[in-house]
C-alpha cells in the first residue's frame, strides 16, 4: 500500500529527474522528424484519452473503472476529464482491491456493460489475474457461446524507470499466452487511439498494455488518426520502416529503441525493416514470415524477459514454418536481462536493449560483428 | 488518493477552527462524562467520545451471538412468534416441496453413476435442500444468480429441466449449458438467469457486484432486480468476498450474499475457518444489513430472503445473508468425508434435524401432504429420473468442431482456422486408419465429418 501510494505519487517525477535529456532529446527527434508530414501531434496519453472519450460519447454502455481514475484523473492522467464530461457513474473510483474491481468489471461485462478496467500499473494486476485468465479469457468458451465478456484491462506495462523489480515487468508474454485472450502492445499515439478504440469496439477481453515511458512523448497523427472514425485492426502489425537486409520485430517501447538502431545502422549502409507488433495476440506471424523471406535474417526486440517470452515464441514459430528455408543466419533475440529489475540507475541501463545494443545485434545477424 | 487526503485535511483544519470557537463559548459547568461535540475531532466519522478504554468483539449490544432466525420447529411446527408465510399456500408449499425431495433423489443416482466412472464428477445437494429451495423460492425468476456450484435446486426451481441437467452433466451433443465444454455441476442458462459456475473460489462474489452494477445501471431493471450470490462459509475466507461485499456497499449495487454455512469446506471444519461469529459477523463490517436464518427451515430461509431482497432492492446495496445448515453429503465426489468426521456425527445430523422431514411434518399437519403422496412422488421422480440419465448417456458428444468454437466472439483468428483445418487434414488421413480415433469419432455427433470436408 504505502508503496503502491509513494509509486503513483513521485514515480513520474522520478523518471523525468533520470531520463529527462536523453528522452527529451529523443522527444524532439521524433517530432521533428515527422513534422512535415503532419501538422497534428499528440501525445500517447492525449490519444488514449480521446479514444476513451470518443468511445464513451459513441456508447453509453462503456464506462471505466479502476483506482483514482475519477476525481484523481488517473494516476498517469489517462482518464483526465473524463469523470467532468461524463460523471461518476461512468468513471468509477473504487477502494484498493485489484481482484475485487476486476472482479466487479468481468460481471458488469457479463451483465452487458462495457468496462474499461485501469490497472495503475500491471505490475498490480496479478492481484486479479484470476478474473483475468480463469474468468474473463474462459467464460465465453466454457458457456458454449451464451455468456460474453467484451472489457478491456489497460495500464502501463513494461519497465519504467527507478521503480525497481516490482514495478518493472513486461506481462505481454503471461496474457500472450492465454486463448480467449487479445493482447496489444502499442507504441505510438495512432497506435494508442486506433487500438483502444477497436478493443474497447472489441467483444472479447482485450488486454490493453501500455508504457509509462511513453505516455508523454508526442508522435504524429495523420487526419486519419484524428477522426472519430479511426479504428485499427487488432492481429495486424505494422511495418514502420521499410528494408531489404535485417527484419528488427519490437513492439512497445522497443520500436522506439529499434527504430534508432534502424537510424544508426543506415549511415553504415545497412537497410533494416522495423516492425511493429501492435498485437501479441492474435500474432500476426505471416507479416513477418513475408519480411524474413526478404530479408533473410531475423532479430526480435523486447522490454520483457528473454524465457518463454513474445521473441521466443516468434522465433519458434518462424523455425516451424517455410520461413526457415529462407533463413542465412539465426534468428537473435534482444531482451531485458534475466534479472529481476535493479533500482540504481547504473545498473538499470544495463538490464534493458537500447540502440546501440540492437544495431550490434543486427550486424551479427548480418556477419559484419561478433 | 492525494485528493481523498487533502480533503480530509481541509475539513479537519475547519473543524479545528470550529472547535476554537466553540471552546471559547463553552459555559464552565462541572466536568460531563462524555463530550458528544468532540466527535467532530475525528475526521470523517460521527463516533462518540467517552473517556472508558473499552475493546468489544461482538457486534450484539450485549456482546451475545448473533441469533438465528426460525419459523418451524424440528417437528415442522411453527416456534412461538414463527410466521408463515401469506403466500405459502397449499400448491406454492406443495411445489416447494416436490422441488426439495427431488434433489436427493438426482443425488443418489448421479452420486453412484459417478462412482461407475460415468461421470467425471459431480456434487451432492444433501443438507442443503430448504436453503436452495426457500430462497430460489423467495426470489424474482429474473434476479440474476451467481452460484459456487451446490445450487442447482435454484437452477431446477426456475425451470431447467431433468433433461437440461443429464445432458449438461454428460456434456453430450444437447449441453444446453456449454456445449460439452465444462466440468459437471458447472450449469449456466442464460434463459433462467443463471451465470455460469466458475471453479475457481469465489471469483463470482465480486462479479455479482458487477452484475447488479450493470442492473443498477439498465433503466428496466434497476429497482426491480438484484444479483444473487450462493456461496459457502469456506469461500467467504478468500479475498474476493471481502471485495464483493466492500463493493456492493460502497459503489453500491444490489447484490444479495447468500452464505451456505454449512459446516465444511471440503474437510476444514466452520469452527477453522472462522474465529469470529461466522460469516454474520462481517455484515455490519461493511455496513450491511445482515440476518442469520435456521437454513434448514425452508420457510424461515423464504422470509429471510425475501426480505433481504426487498432491503437490497429499495436501498440499492448489499444484504448478506447466512443460511445456517449441514452438508450432509461428501463435499464432491473427489471427496470422502468419513476421513475427517466420524460417520455417526452425519447420521446423528441426518436424524436430528431433516430439512426435508421438517417441511413434510409441516404440510402433513395441513393436510396438504400424504405418506401415499410422498411414496408416488419418490417414484415417479426417480423413474424420471432413470429415464432422462439413460436418454442422456446414450446421447452422442457434441461435434468435434466444438472443440475450436467460441475462444472468441466476432471474427475468427487465424490460429483457430489454422487448428481446425489441421485436425481436419489429420482425421481425412487417419481417422478411418487408426482404430483408437476411428472408435472415439464414432461416439461424436457427426463423427467429424464436419471438420473432413469443410463446406466452404
Amino acid at each position: 500500500m504505502s508503496t503502491r501510494v509513494a509509486f503513483s505519487r513521485f514515480a513520474p517525477a522520478v523518471t523525468r529527474a533520470h531520463r529527462a535529456p536523453a528522452f527529451a532529446a529523443r522527444r524532439a527527434a521524433l517530432v521533428r522528424g515527422y513534422a512535415s508530414q503532419s501538422e497534428h501531434t499528440l501525445t500517447v496519453r492525449d490519444a488514449l484519452n480521446a479514444a476513451l472519450e470518443e468511445e464513451m460519447l459513441r456508447d453509453e454502455k462503456v464506462f471505466v473503472i479502476g483506482e483514482e481514475v475519477a476525481r484523481y484523473n488517473g494516476a498517469y492522467k489517462v482518464t483526465k476529464g473524463l469523470m467532468d464530461k461524463f460523471g461518476e457513474k461512468r468513471v468509477v473510483d473504487t477502494p484498493i482491491t485489484e481482484m475485487g474491481f476486476a472482479g466487479l468489471a468481468t460481471g458488469a461485462a457479463f451483465a452487458g456493460l462495457r468496462p474499461v478496467c485501469e490497472f495503475m500499473t500491471f505490475n498490480f494486476a496479478m492481484q486479479a489475474i484470476d478474473q483475468i485468465v480463469n474468468s474473463a479469457a474462459k467464460t465465453l468458451y466454457m458457456s458454449g457461446g451464451f455468456l460474453t465478456c467484451p472489457i478491456v484491462f489497460r495500464g502501463p506495462n513494461g519497465a519504467a524507470s527507478g521503480v525497481a523489480a516490482q514495478h518493472s515487468q513486461d506481462y505481454a508474454a503471461w496474457y500472450g499466452s492465454i486463448p480467449g485472450l487479445k493482447v496489444v502492445s502499442p507504441w505510438s499515439a495512432e497506435d494508442c487511439k486506433g487500438l483502444l478504440k477497436a478493443a474497447i469496439r472489441d467483444p472479447n477481453p482485450v488486454v490493453f498494455l501500455e508504457n509509462e515511458m511513453l505516455y508523454g512523448v508526442s508522435f504524429p497523427m495523420s487526419q486519419e488518426a484524428m477522426s472519430d472514425d479511426f479504428v485499427l485492426p487488432i492481429g495486424k502489425c505494422k511495418i514502420e520502416r521499410e528494408g531489404s537486409d535485417v527484419t528488427i520485430v519490437a513492439h512497445s517501447l522497443m520500436v522506439a529503441r529499434s527504430l534508432e538502431a534502424a537510424e544508426e545502422l543506415a549511415k553504415e549502409g545497412v537497410k533494416a525493416e522495423v516492425i511493429n507488433l501492435r498485437s501479441i495476440r492474435p500474432l500476426d506471424i505471416e507479416t513477418i514470415k513475408n519480411s524474413v523471406k526478404k530479408t533473410n535474417r531475423l532479430v526480435v526486440v523486447e522490454g520483457g524477459f528473454p524465457a518463454f517470452g513474445v521473441g521466443s515464441e516468434i522465433c519458434a514459430q518462424i523455425v516451424e514454418s517455410e520461413a526457415f528455408d529462407y533463413l542465412d543466419a539465426p534468428v537473435e533475440r534482444v531482451t531485458g536481462a534475466d534479472v529481476p529489475t535493479p533500482y540504481a540507475i547504473n545498473l538499470e541501463a544495463h538490464a534493458f536493449p537500447d540502440a546501440p545494443v540492437i544495431s550490434k545485434v543486427a550486424k551479427r545477424a548480418l556477419y559484419r560483428t561478433n | 488518493m492525494m485528493l481523498r487526503v487533502a480533503n480530509a485535511y481541509h475539513k479537519t483544519q475547519s473543524i479545528l477552527a470550529c472547535r476554537t470557537r466553540c471552546v471559547s463559548s463553552t459555559p464552565t459547568s462541572g466536568p460531563a462524562k462524555s463530550f458528544p461535540k468532540e466527535h467532530e475531532l475525528l475526521p470523517s466519522s460521527q463516533s462518540p467520545i467517552i473517556s472508558t478504554l473499552k475493546f468489544f468483539n461482538s457486534v450484539t449490544v450485549d456482546g451475545s451471538q448473533i441469533p438465528t432466525y426460525r419459523v418451524l420447529d424440528s417437528a415442522g411446527q411453527p416456534i412461538e412468534g414463527g410466521s408463515i408465510p401469506e403466500e405459502i399456500d397449499e400448491s406454492m408449499a406443495r411445489r416447494m416441496y416436490e422441488n426439495m425431495v427431488q434433489l436427493p433423489i438426482i443425488d443418489n443416482l448421479m452420486y453412484n453413476v459417478q462412482r461407475q466412472g460415468k461421470l467425471a464428477f459431480y456434487m451432492t445437494h444433501y443438507g442443503e435442500e430448504a436453503t436452495l429451495i426457500g430462497s430460489a423460492a423467495a426470489l424474482a425468476n429474473d434476479d440474476e444468480v451467481l452460484g459456487q456450484y451446490r445450487e442447482l435446486g435454484v437452477l431446477m426451481w426456475r425451470g431447467f429441466t431433468l433433461a437440461d441437467m443429464m445432458n449438461s452433466s454428460f456434456g453430450n451433443c444437447e449441453d444446453p449449458c456449454s456445449r460439452g465444454k465444462q466440468m459437471p455441476m458447472h450449469f449456466g442458462s442464460r434463459k433462467h438467469h443463471f451465470h455460469m459456475i466458475s471453479s475457481p473460489l469465489a471469483t463470482q462474489i465480486p462479479q455479482a457486484a458487477g452484475v447488479a452494477f450493470a442492473l443498477r445501471r439498465d433503466p428496466h431493471r434497476r429497482g426491480k432486480n438484484c444479483a444473487v450470490v450462493y456461496f459457502g462459509e469456506g469461500a467467504a475466507s478468500e479475498g474476493d468476498f471481502h471485495a464483493g461485499m466492500l463493493f456492493a456497499s460502497t459503489l453500491p449495487s444490489p447484490t444479495l450474499f447468500l452464505a451456505r454455512n454449512n459446516g465444511f469446506a471440503i474437510s476444514t471444519p466452520a469452527n477453522e475457518q472462522y474465529y469470529g461469529d461466522g460469516i454474520a459477523a462481517r455484515g455490519p463490517g461493511y455496513g450491511m444489513h445482515t440476518v442469520r436464518v435456521d437454513g434448514n427451515d425452508v420457510l424461515a430461509v423464504y422470509n429471510a430472503v425475501k426480505e433481504a431482497r426487498r432491503l437490497c432492492i429499495a436501498e440499492g446495496r448489499g444484504v448478506l445473508v447466512e443460511a445456517m445448515t449441514y452438508r450432509v453429503g461428501h463435499h464432491s465426489t473427489s471427496d470422502d468425508s468419513f476421513a475427517y468426521r466420524p460417520r455417526q456425527e452425519v447420521e446423528d445430523r441426518k436424524r436430528l434435524d431433516n430439512p426435508l422431514a421438517r417441511f413434510r411434518s409441516f404440510l402433513e399437519a395441513r393436510g396438504w401432504w400424504s405418506a401415499e403422496e410422498d411414496d408416488a412422488l419418490k417414484a415417479r421422480v426417480k423413474d424420471e429420473v432413470l429415464r432422462e440419465f439413460r436418454k442422456a448417456e446414450a446421447l452422442p458428444k457434441p461435434e468435434v468442431r466444438e472443440l475450436f468454437e467460441q475462444v472468441y466472439g466476432g471474427e475468427e483468428p487465424w490460429i483457430l482456422k489454422e487448428q481446425r483445418e489441421e485436425l481436419g487434414m489429420l482425421l481425412k488421413k487417419y481417422g478411418d486408419a487408426w482404430e483408437p480415433w476411428k472408435t472415439e469419432l464414432k461416439k461424436h455427433k457427426g463423427a467429424g465429418k464436419e471438420l473432413m470436408d469443410p463446406k466452404p
